[in-house]
Order: structure tokens, then C-alpha cells, then sequence
């Protein structure tokens, strides 16, 4: 039992050590990488961008099921966005609520007869509306099918651009975004398939006639972290993984794909819990079996901004989620683990997925349910269990506050004093009993899948003018 | 000798926690320190800079005329960056009166010297903003040292002279890109390559034809794509040698290029581009046909509403739409074609144009038509669906990564 004891705490030991490190290394890409990013956009405009004939045209999908609180404002903020040639289709994925009439008496819909090749799976259309307000955005009225990603598949088939950008109805993309995500596509449009943008917190910032008036940080702890959050999974993981080329994952509510490579994976898999993993895997094993010199990229200025899970029950929902998502994708594609046909995706990424994002929830609490029973029996080391706690906890807040640096030396949206001091609080608050929770949170997601309950369990949402006011 | 894991086992857990707390804890005060320094520094430095930049505002014909004296600014680097600043953001707007005079103020206060000796002789991102600058002058002399850039062993220093020259929009500047493409051949992304031999190259396109009889791969498929937005009437029958031309991107350029050509013959052309194998040449040719709106092209376009890929049907049904008569019998055409994607792209067309009522108006007006055959027509026009059903054809990219140029 002491046996026992002794391994399961040395192995959470070194485990966390090993997590740590990988996140300091990948901080330290992250630094280097953004500043490079930073100099560059220094040297370059944007303006050329909007002006080119040859940037390519995007549709613009926006699925929503019962977004009737945030659709006005999502759809407005979009058509607005600075991009030469693009074109919008909202997807109603049988709302039960008033999202197709908010549509309609906003943008004046007519129904017409549109070009529809069902070339990937999704429940039956009803019918197509047009705008008379904006003829560039088209609407789609379909069956409910379920999930996100049986109505980007609607969007899909509508679609007429050689490229697709996928947003949430419930987000809002700055009004340069577009210009900015589509910089590394048109620099190598061969190799560059899909591109990720950046997603914050948009809970607590001012938002006036669907566009974003003041960035401000919210008022609840709990959405605080989710900031700290969110900056550290975009701004150092996401970015030291693009460079890489081990993207595994382009946040649903923001990224830009090749239409043709979509159409062509079958687009999204309805079934998926996270169907935006599962796309990028799905992507990456398409072309490494193709044997494709691609490169899947992630762009740190482009920003969407979301609304986040303001109540504990919500996040949780959310997080389980997230991890059935993750589950929902490491097991299918295990056969690509180790596999040179999988170059990195199969040596490092998908590893790293299952040891670090997968187990951790597992290592985590199963580590404090070992160290208790320690110190019960008395086999533990009160000495080293406080170092050990006290190295753990500022290494964690070396990462989070690393984030916020990253922050602060590039992209600096929160510009109030008090909005960084409250900032880096959090970075010291964020690990007690927060990260305890998430980890449960998790646990279930694990134990739900394994049980095959995959049901969407709705959360409660403020809409966007709500959501963004402090 | 043993290794860091070793090390590492050997000194035990304990003994590298102690030491990992003091480095960690550290490294938290390292980082809010520098965060907080960072921000102050920056809150004054903005505050001075905005001072200044409303100062010089308020003095800004003074300036520009050299009644101040152009040591007064020019010997302090904070001074000289605001006034530059705001010089090249004046010339972005400026008339051709304003930009001479704004011209000359950049030259007689030596800033274009300081920045064309910055562009040769410093080092990394201190000589890419000089190259960036330098090309946002316009100013011819700055040329030179930018083409320099262009054969620098750093890819951002090659980006740097490359926007810089963009911006110079002179033949003078396509020559010194193209010479330096012919030398080094394609060093970096084509994108950025094209943006600025566009502007340089608008005035004279015939800059292009040498370079392209002599260029291969990579580099004439970029160079092709310069020439089919630039070319002009003025490149004549230049153009038609690239119709037949075994690089795709080169047939696709020719195809964009073609309503610069004598219209007759463009449609020609054009017709037998618009049956190309490869999806974006036939694209081209059909986009090009529209912007012809030539009668000829009706059944080439037609055959296109009913093409294996999505991009190619829409743009050809929007060329039909675009036709201002002899909408009836289009439609008509259209119809009898049977195929299902084909009617709906020309139906969204159609109504993309606002254009549907009208032709359901025009119809029922047409005298010569029995009202069978007007029932039928508008039937169709209303639901959408054509009278006798055909299997939906699938979309067909030649090549996995191909893409439209």
C-alpha cells in the first residue's frame, strides 16, 4: 500500500513537472513567435488586403438554433465586416424560438430559389430567404439536425466561395477580422487549408449596434477566469502548436477553411460532441494520408469575441462537453498514434492530447486522492507535500501570468489599470478550488461518454447586448 | 557523465522542489514587474508622443515650408519619427499639388536620405521599417535601395523591399522586381509578389511579356496572374499565345486577360477556354465571357449553368442574367437544358439581380408564345424545378489542392 502510495505520488510529481515544462516551452515559442507576428504587421497593411483583386471571396456561415437574444447583433456585426467579396448564410437549425422571425424583421427576408447541391450530409431544407436589406445575406431555414455541425453542413451545401469562415451566432468578429485570418491564406494559398482566429471573452465589454464599444473585463470570478483561460489556450497553446503545423484544434467559433477540402472530408460529422476538433483531425488525416505538403494556421489578431457560461452549472455543462468532444476524437483516430504515415500529429500531438488533456483530469484528482490517503496514513512527507504544493501552484501562475504578458506585449485589448490588476489576481486565484472543479467537471464529461450519454445539455445565455454590457 | 534525469533522480524530488519554488517564485515577480514597468513607460511615452505630434499639427505649414528650421525636429529621433509619420500619412491622401510639395519637404529635410542610408546600411526590423518607409515616400531615388533589399538572405528583409516597391506603383520599380524574380526565382510567397507588381506593372503590362516567354513553373504561373490583371487592349493579340498555353494558371490568366482583346476574337477564344478539363481556367473563361456580354457567348454560357463545378454554373448564370435582352429566351434555354443545379443557379442569379419579377412580367407580356408554353415558363420560374426531373450531377475538382487563381 505504501509501495502504491509512494509511485502514485512520484508519478504526479513528475507529471506535473512534465505538464509544466511543456507549457514554459510553449510560452517561450509563443513569445518568440508573436513578436516576430508583431514586427511584421508593422511593416504591412491590411489595406492592400481589402483592395486586392485577388483576394478570394468567403461565405460566411453562421448556424443558430435558438439564438433569437443574439442574432440581430451577431448578423449585423458581420455583414459590416471590412472584406472585399463575401456573403453571409445564417442557418436555422429549427429553432423553437423566434430566430427566423428576429431574421426576418431585421433583414427584410423574401424566400427564393437558390443554388442547393446537397453535397454533404444535413437534415432537409426548408426553405431559402434572401435579404432585400443586404442581398449578401442569405438565409437558410432547415429541420433540426441536431447539432452545430448538421447545420454548418446546410451552410456548406449553400455555399459559393472557395473559402468558408464558420462563426457562432453567439459571437462577434472585430470588424478587421476576416483581413487579418485571411493574411497567411493568400501568402501560400496552396499549403495554408484552414486558418484559426483568437476568441475572448466578451462578457462584460460595451457593445452598441453589433459592434464592439468598449473591451472591458466582466464582473464575475468565474468569467475572470475563463479570460485568463482562454488567453493561455490561445495566446501560448494554440500559438506554439500553429507553429509546429500540430494545430489539432480551430475554435468553432472562429476559423476559415477551404470549401472544396470540406466538401471533400464529408464536411462536419453530425454525430461529433466537438465537431470542431473532429474536423481538424478529420483535415490532418486526410492530407497526411494524401501524403499533402498543408499547413493549418493559427492568426493571434484576429479577433471573435464570445459570450462565455456565466453560472457554475453552465461551464460545467460546458467542460464535460469539451472533454466528451475530446474523447469523441482520440478514440477514433487511435490507429494514428505513433504511426509514421501521421508524422508529428501521430508522435506529438495526438500523445499530447491523451497524457495532458485527456488523463489530466484522471492524474489530477486521482494525485489528490493518493496524497490525502498519504497524509492519513501518515507515509507522507508534510515537508515536501508543502513544497510540492507551493512549487505547483507558482509554476502554474508563471504560465497564467506568462499569458497576460503575452498580452500585454502584443494585442493589450484590456487597456483599464484595473482590468490587468484584476487580470493578474486571477492568475493567482484561478488554481484553488477553480481548477479542482474543472477537473471534476471533466471527470464527468469522461464518465458521460463512457456511459454513451452524449445529449446537449443547453446552457443559460444572456444574448449578446446582455452579455456585453458590465 | 550522467544526464539531466539522472541528475535529477540522483538529487531527489525534494531537493528540486526547493530549488523550483525559488525559480517559479521569481519568475511570477520577473513578469508582474516587467508588466508593470512596461505599462507606465508606455502611458508616458504615448502621452509625450501625442503632445508633440498636436504641436507640430498646429504648426504644420511652417513646417512643411521650412520655416522652421529642419534641425529644430530633425536631430531628435523622437521629434524626427513624429514628423515623418505624419508627412508619409499626409501623402497616403494628398493631391498631386499636395504630394509634390510634401515630396520636397521630405527630401530638402534629408529624411529620405536618412532613411535610404537606414535602408542599406541597418540591420533587422530597424531596416525593414526603413524599407517600408522608403517605399511609402515615392520617391524615385529610393529605388535602388530597395531592389538591394529585394537580395537580402532574410526572407523579412525581402517582404520589407518588396511592400516598399509595391507602394513606389512605377515601371521603374516592375523592372527592378522582375529582374530580381528572373536572378533568384521565387524566394517568397507569391501573394505579396503579385500585390506589388500589380500597381507597378498597370502602366506598362508589357513589362510582363518577356519575363513570362522565359519563366517557368512557379514563377510564370505568378507572373500570369499579374497579366490577367493587368492586361489592356493595349497588349493586343500578345495575349493569345497564352491560350494554349500547357500551364493551367497561364490558361486561366489568358481567359481573365481576354476581354481586353479584340471582342470577336476574345469570344473565340474564350468559348474554347470555357471547355478546359481544369475547373478555375473554365471559371476564368466564363467570368471573362460575362464581362463581354457578347450574343455569341449565350450558348457557351449556357452550357456552363450545367458545368460539374458549383463556382462555374453560378458565374455563368450570373453572365445570363447580365444580359439586358432576350432574357425570355435565355430562360427558355435554360429550361430545356433539363438539369436541375443549372435552373436553380440561374433562378439565384436572377434573384441576386432583383431581376425576377421582371422577367415573370416580361413573360406574360411576350405576345409570340402560346399561352401553354407561358404557363410552363412561369410554373417553372415560380417553383423552381424543371418539368422533368434529371439526376443531380456531382462537383469534380480536378486536384485535391487546386485552387482558382
Amino acid at each position: 500500500m505504501i509501495w502504491f502510495l509512494d509511485t502514485a505520488n512520484h508519478t504526479l510529481f513528475w507529471y506535473y513537472v512534465v505538464c509544466n515544462l511543456s507549457y514554459l516551452i510553449m510560452l517561450l515559442i509563443a513569445l518568440k513567435t508573436s513578436a516576430a507576428h508583431q514586427r511584421r504587421l508593422e511593416s504591412h497593411r491590411l489595406s492592400w488586403i481589402k483592395d486586392t483583386p485577388l483576394a478570394p471571396p468567403i461565405t460566411i456561415i453562421v448556424p443558430a438554433h435558438n439564438e433569437d437574444k443574439s442574432i440581430r447583433v451577431s448578423i449585423r456585426s458581420l455583414l459590416e465586416l471590412d472584406y472585399p467579396e463575401m456573403e453571409v448564410i445564417a442557418v436555422n437549425d429549427g429553432s423553437t424560438d423566434r430566430t427566423l422571425a428576429e431574421m426576418q424583421e431585421e433583414f427584410k427576408l423574401r424566400r427564393v430559389m437558390s443554388l442547393y447541391i446537397p453535397q454533404v450530409h444535413s437534415a432537409p431544407v426548408r426553405a431559402l430567404y434572401r435579404s432585400d436589406a443586404d442581398p449578401r445575406l442569405v438565409v437558410l431555414d432547415k429541420d433540426p439536425g441536431g447539432s452545430k455541425a448538421d447545420a454548418v453542413n446546410a451552410g456548406l451545401n449553400a455555399a459559393t466561395s472557395p473559402y468558408v469562415c464558420v462563426v457562432d451566432a453567439d459571437s462577434i468578429l472585430e470588424r478587421d477580422a476576416l483581413l487579418r485570418i485571411m493574411v497567411p491564406v493568400l501568402a501560400d494559398p496552396k499549403r495554408v487549408v484552414c486558418a484559426g482566429g483568437i476568441v475572448r471573452v466578451l462578457n462584460g465589454s460595451e457593445i452598441e449596434g453589433g459592434r464592439l464599444r468598449k473591451v472591458r473585463l466582466p464582473r464575475k470570478s468565474i468569467e475572470v477566469i475563463q479570460v485568463v483561460e482562454y488567453l493561455r489556450a490561445f495566446l501560448i497553446g494554440r500559438e506554439a502548436w500553429a507553429q509546429g503545423n500540430m494545430l489539432m484544434i480551430i475554435s468553432g467559433a472562429f476559423g476559415v477553411f477551404r470549401t472544396d477540402l470540406i466538401r471533400k472530408i464529408g464536411g462536419y460529422r453530425a454525430s461529433a460532441i466537438g465537431e470542431d476538433i473532429d474536423l481538424v483531425a478529420r483535415l490532418h488525416r486526410h492530407l497526411r494520408e494524401q501524403g499533402a505538403d498543408y499547413h493549418i494556421q493559427f492568426v493571434p489578431d484576429p479577433v471573435c469575441w464570445t459570450e462565455v457560461p456565466s453560472d457554475l452549472r453552465s461551464l460545467g455543462r460546458q467542460r464535460a462537453r469539451w472533454q466528451k468532444g475530446l474523447l469523441d476524437v482520440l478514440w477514433p483516430n487511435r490507429d494514428m498514434l505513433f504511426r509514421p504515415r501521421y508524422g508529428r500529429i501521430g508522435f506529438f500531438a495526438l500523445p499530447y492530447l491523451w497524457i495532458f488533456e485527456f488523463f489530466a483530469p484522471i492524474i489530477e484528482l486521482g494525485g489528490i486522492a493518493t496524497i490525502a490517503l498519504a497524509a492519513w496514513l501518515g507515509v507522507l512527507s508534510r515537508e515536501f507535500f508543502i513544497q510540492f504544493l507551493i512549487f505547483g501552484y507558482a509554476f502554474a501562475t508563471v504560465i497564467s501570468i506568462g499569458s497576460v504578458l503575452q498580452e500585454e506585449l502584443t494585442y493589450k485589448r484590456y487597456s483599464d489599470w484595473q482590468d490587468v490588476f484584476r487580470l493578474v489576481s486571477y492568475c493567482f486565484l484561478e488554481h484553488f478550488p477553480y481548477r479542482q472543479l474543472h477537473m471534476i467537471w471533466r471527470l464527468q464529461g469522461i464518465v458521460q461518454y463512457l456511459r454513451g450519454d452524449v445529449r446537449w445539455r443547453p446552457m443559460k445565455r444572456q444574448g449578446l447586448e446582455s452579455a456585453g454590457t458590465p | 557523465m550522467e544526464s539531466v534525469f539522472e541528475k535529477l533522480w540522483r538529487i531527489g524530488a525534494a531537493a528540486f522542489v526547493l530549488k523550483a519554488i525559488v525559480a517559479a517564485v521569481a519568475g511570477d515577480l520577473l513578469l508582474l514587474g516587467f508588466i508593470l514597468l512596461r505599462r507606465t513607460y508606455r502611458k508616458r511615452y504615448f502621452a509625450r508622443r501625442d503632445a508633440r505630434a498636436f504641436r507640430f499639427r498646429q504648426q504644420w505649414d511652417a513646417l512643411i515650408s521650412g520655416e522652421i528650421p529642419y534641425d529644430t525636429w530633425r536631430e531628435k529621433s523622437f521629434d524626427r519619427r513624429i514628423v515623418e509619420t505624419m508627412v508619409l500619412d499626409a501623402l497616403e491622401a494628398a493631391n498631386p499639388k499636395e504630394s509634390a510639395r510634401l515630396l520636397g519637404f521630405l527630401r530638402l529635410s534629408g529624411l529620405i536620405d536618412k532613411r535610404i542610408f537606414e535602408a542599406r546600411h541597418h540591420r533587422g526590423w530597424r531596416r525593414w521599417r526603413a524599407l517600408v518607409a522608403l517605399g511609402r515616400t515615392r520617391a524615385p531615388e529610393g529605388i535602388t535601395a530597395l531592389a538591394e533589399g529585394l537580395r537580402d538572405r532574410r526572407m523579412d528583409t525581402r517582404m520589407a523591399s518588396l511592400r516598399g516597391l509595391g507602394r513606389m506603383a512605377c515601371p521603374e520599380a516592375a523592372s527592378e522586381i522582375l529582374t530580381w524574380v528572373g536572378e533568384a526565382g521565387l524566394v517568397v510567397p507569391a501573394l505579396p509578389l503579385q500585390s506589388a507588381l500589380i500597381p507597378c506593372c498597370a502602366e506598362k503590362p508589357q513589362l510582363l511579356l518577356p519575363y513570362l516567354q522565359h519563366a517557368a513553373g512557379p514563377v510564370r504561373e505568378m507572373l500570369g496572374r499579374v497579366l490577367g490583371e493587368v492586361a489592356t487592349a493595349s497588349l493586343g493579340t500578345d495575349l493569345l499565345q497564352f491560350a494554349e498555353d500547357p500551364l493551367d494558371e497561364l490558361r486561366a490568366a489568358a481567359a481573365r486577360a481576354m476581354p481586353h482583346a479584340q471582342p470577336r476574337l476574345a469570344v473565340e477564344i474564350l468559348s474554347q477556354l470555357a471547355q478546359d478539363s481544369v475547373w478555375f481556367v473554365r471559371l476564368r473563361a466564363i467570368v471573362s465571357l460575362g464581362k463581354l456580354g457578347h450574343s455569341d457567348s449565350i450558348p457557351v454560357l449556357l452550357k456552363g449553368t450545367a458545368d460539374s463545378n458549383r463556382l462555374v454554373r453560378l458565374r455563368a448564370a450570373e453572365a445570363l442574367v447580365d444580359f439586358k435582352t432576350g432574357q425570355i429566351s435565355i430562360f427558355e434555354q435554360v429550361v430545356a437544358l433539363q438539369d436541375r443545379y443549372g435552373l436553380h443557379a440561374y433562378l439565384t442569379a436572377l434573384e441576386n439581380a432583383g431581376l425576377r419579377a421582371n422577367l415573370e412580367t416580361d413573360i406574360k407580356a411576350v405576345k409570340n408564345m402560346k399561352p401553354a408554353q407561358k404557363a410552363v415558363l412561369i410554373e417553372v420560374l415560380q417553383k423552381g424545378t424543371p418539368t422533368v426531373e434529371q439526376p443531380a450531377q456531382t462537383e469534380t475538382v480536378t486536384s485535391d489542392m487546386a485552387m482558382p487563381s
